[in-house]
């Protein structure tokens, strides 16, 4: 029992890697645009199916197509953007419903061009057993897991360092005083749309190659983002990084001890349990006035 | 420099500024004062391009601002060191100091312009790590004040600094504005507080209703004068 209580452990943990890095994305383009992309998850079913493809027409192996991936995604994202950008009245209210629909025409896209089938990575490289003393994996779950790794600690870099990764933080805190000291907001909200699509590229090839799926999944990523943004409280890393943990974690233990069935409703009920007892969100803190 | 011709400006249906015409002249300290609600804060808004002219236009050095974006005109030299300060909350005093200095052609300036906002500021380098959301309102005013002068700015917007602040506090923002002026360095000081601002400035304007009560060099000014037309209604 303890063992596979540990297994499943490790495989949310191993999970919660690409979750981050959809989380994040979500919320960098929250805190530039104050709008939340309920088309988000349907950018990184985007990129899993551009693996699918690369893989099953091409013969590619799935991380070799990472930069195709990484140009379409990065395409539709500049592409929502713009749409919503375009959004002059209302604009909390309104994206909303332009996003969800967006998110309806690409997953109904994926299920023209790719068909409802369950698809999954091929390869057997991808799909061999790490072994880890007691704890199991697929080679791709910890590939993909240190890739997240990685791209989190970049995009950390990036966000403390780079000018225009403190420009996105300096208009996401205050979007006037940003404006006084020459940033202008509508390039950065740009340059957090598409480091959104690069995060969500490589999120989407982790998951074709560690898991299966299919045109619904879009909508269910989007659900997940956003309980983990929300759990994180809103603006915080740190918070975004445990919380994409914490769901993965608390998904693979309810399919190891009660059922998959609830797997989405696991994620649910943390979500109002950990608001319930932090409405700001784990790291929400008494931040977030004024 | 900074001119300012017949400015028309307001929010949305709402017209504050009535064809307001004033001038900024370089190397000098131009106090404008007036009640609460004159349309001081307005009038520096409009000038930053934050809400747009109905009528008017506004020139630094010849060129026009009317329809820029607030961006283009701080990058053409226009700092605002805004009223509630307006610093990044969830960004270090560093990180803040340093995004003062984002237009590209200040940012082989940074670490100097840091050394000098330090230098003139010592209460902000023993906490160039924490938060500006945990700062106390005058360090959070150093910092805006910081931030703007990070950018070198040709002219220098100072929106209420000494409001909320304890009267130590307003002292010492003031000593630093002090610091400034004698450097040469052009200044718009907005301030409530008539005493303050006429001991700074070279020149004065009230404003009222949206309007230009009086314009004098500060040597003119008749204080009792002037807190009649304060007052009047
Ligand atoms: N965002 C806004 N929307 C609508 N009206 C506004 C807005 N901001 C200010 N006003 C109005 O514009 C007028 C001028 O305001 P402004 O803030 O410019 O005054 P002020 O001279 O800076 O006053 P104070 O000394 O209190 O700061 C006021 O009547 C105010 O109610
Ligand atoms: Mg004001």
């Amino acid at each position: 029992m303890t063992e596979l209580i540990l297994q499943s452990l490790y495989s949310g943990l191993l999970v919660g890697g690409a979750y981050a890095l959809i989380a994040l994305g979500l919320a960098l383009v929250f805190g530039t645009m104050k709008i939340i992309n309920l088309a988000h998850g349907e950018l990184v079913l985007l990129a899993a199916y551009v693996a699918y493809t690369a893989e099953s027409q091409f013969g590619l192996n799935p991380l070799a197509s990472i930069p195709f991936a990484l140009v379409i995604v990065c395409a539709s994202a500049v592409l929502v953007y713009l749409l919503v950008s375009r959004i002059r009245v209302n604009r909390e209210l309104n994206s909303l419903i332009l996003t969800f629909g967006l998110g309806i025409i690409l997953t109904n896209a994926v299920l023209i061009v790719w068909s409802a089938n369950i698809r999954s990575t091929s390869s057997a490289w991808l799909q061999d057993a790490v072994v880890l003393g007691p704890l199991f994996s697929m080679r791709s779950e910890v590939v993909f897991f240190v890739l997240s790794l990685a791209l989190a600690g970049g995009l950390w870099w990036w966000l403390s360092r780079s000018w225009y990764g403190r420009a996105v933080r300096a208009v996401s805190s205050n979007r006037d005083a940003a404006k006084l000291m020459g940033i202008d907001p509508v390039r950065t909200e740009l340059v957090s749309f598409v480091v959104a699509g690069v995060l969500a590229s490589v999120a989407g090839v982790a998951i074709y190659s560690s898991s299966v799926i299919q045109p619904a999944l879009g909508h269910a990523l989007t659900i997940k983002a956003f309980i983990i943004t929300v759990l994180a409280g809103i603006g915080s890393m740190p918070g975004v990084l445990l919380g994409a943990v914490l769901l993965g974690v608390t998904e693979s233990l309810t399919v190891t001890l009660a059922s998959s069935a609830l797997q989405e409703l696991a994620g649910m009920v943390l979500f109002l349990l950990v608001l319930f007892v932090m409405p700001n969100g784990l790291f929400g803190g008494a931040r977030r006035r004024g | 420099m900074l001119e300012v011709n017949r400015v028309r400006a307001g929010y949305g249906a709402i017209n504050v500024l009535w064809d307001l015409s004033l001038t900024i002249r370089e190397g000098e300290v131009t106090a404008i004062i007036g009640p609460n609600g004159a349309g001081k804060t307005t009038l520096l808004r409009a000038i930053m391009g934050l809400i747009p002219l109905s009528q008017g236009d506004i020139a630094l050095h010849g060129d026009s601002l009317a329809g820029r974006q607030t961006w283009s005109i701080a990058r053409h030299g226009i700092s605002l060191i805004p009223e509630g300060r307006l610093v990044f909350r969830d960004m270090t005093v560093e990180d803040n100091l340093t995004m003062g200095a984002f237009p590209n052609s200040r940012r082989a300036g940074v670490a100097h312009n840091l050394a000098r906002v330090y230098e003139l500021f010592p209460r902000l380098a023993e906490r160039r790590r924490q938060l500006a959301g945990a700062l106390s309102g005058g360090e959070a005013q150093m910092v805006a004040i910081g931030r703007g002068l990070m950018a070198e700015p040709s002219v220098l917007l100072v929106d209420e600094p000494s409001l909320g602040l304890a009267p130590v506090m307003v002292q010492e923002i003031f000593g630093i504005l002090e610091r400034l002026k004698a450097e040469g360095r052009t200044i718009v000081l907005v301030e409530q507080n008539t005493h303050l601002a006429l001991s700074l400035a070279d020149h004065v304007h009230l404003m009222q209703a949206g309007r230009l009560l009086l314009s004098e060099p500060a040597p003119r000014v008749d204080l009792q004068r002037l807190h009649d037309l304060y007052f009047a209604r």
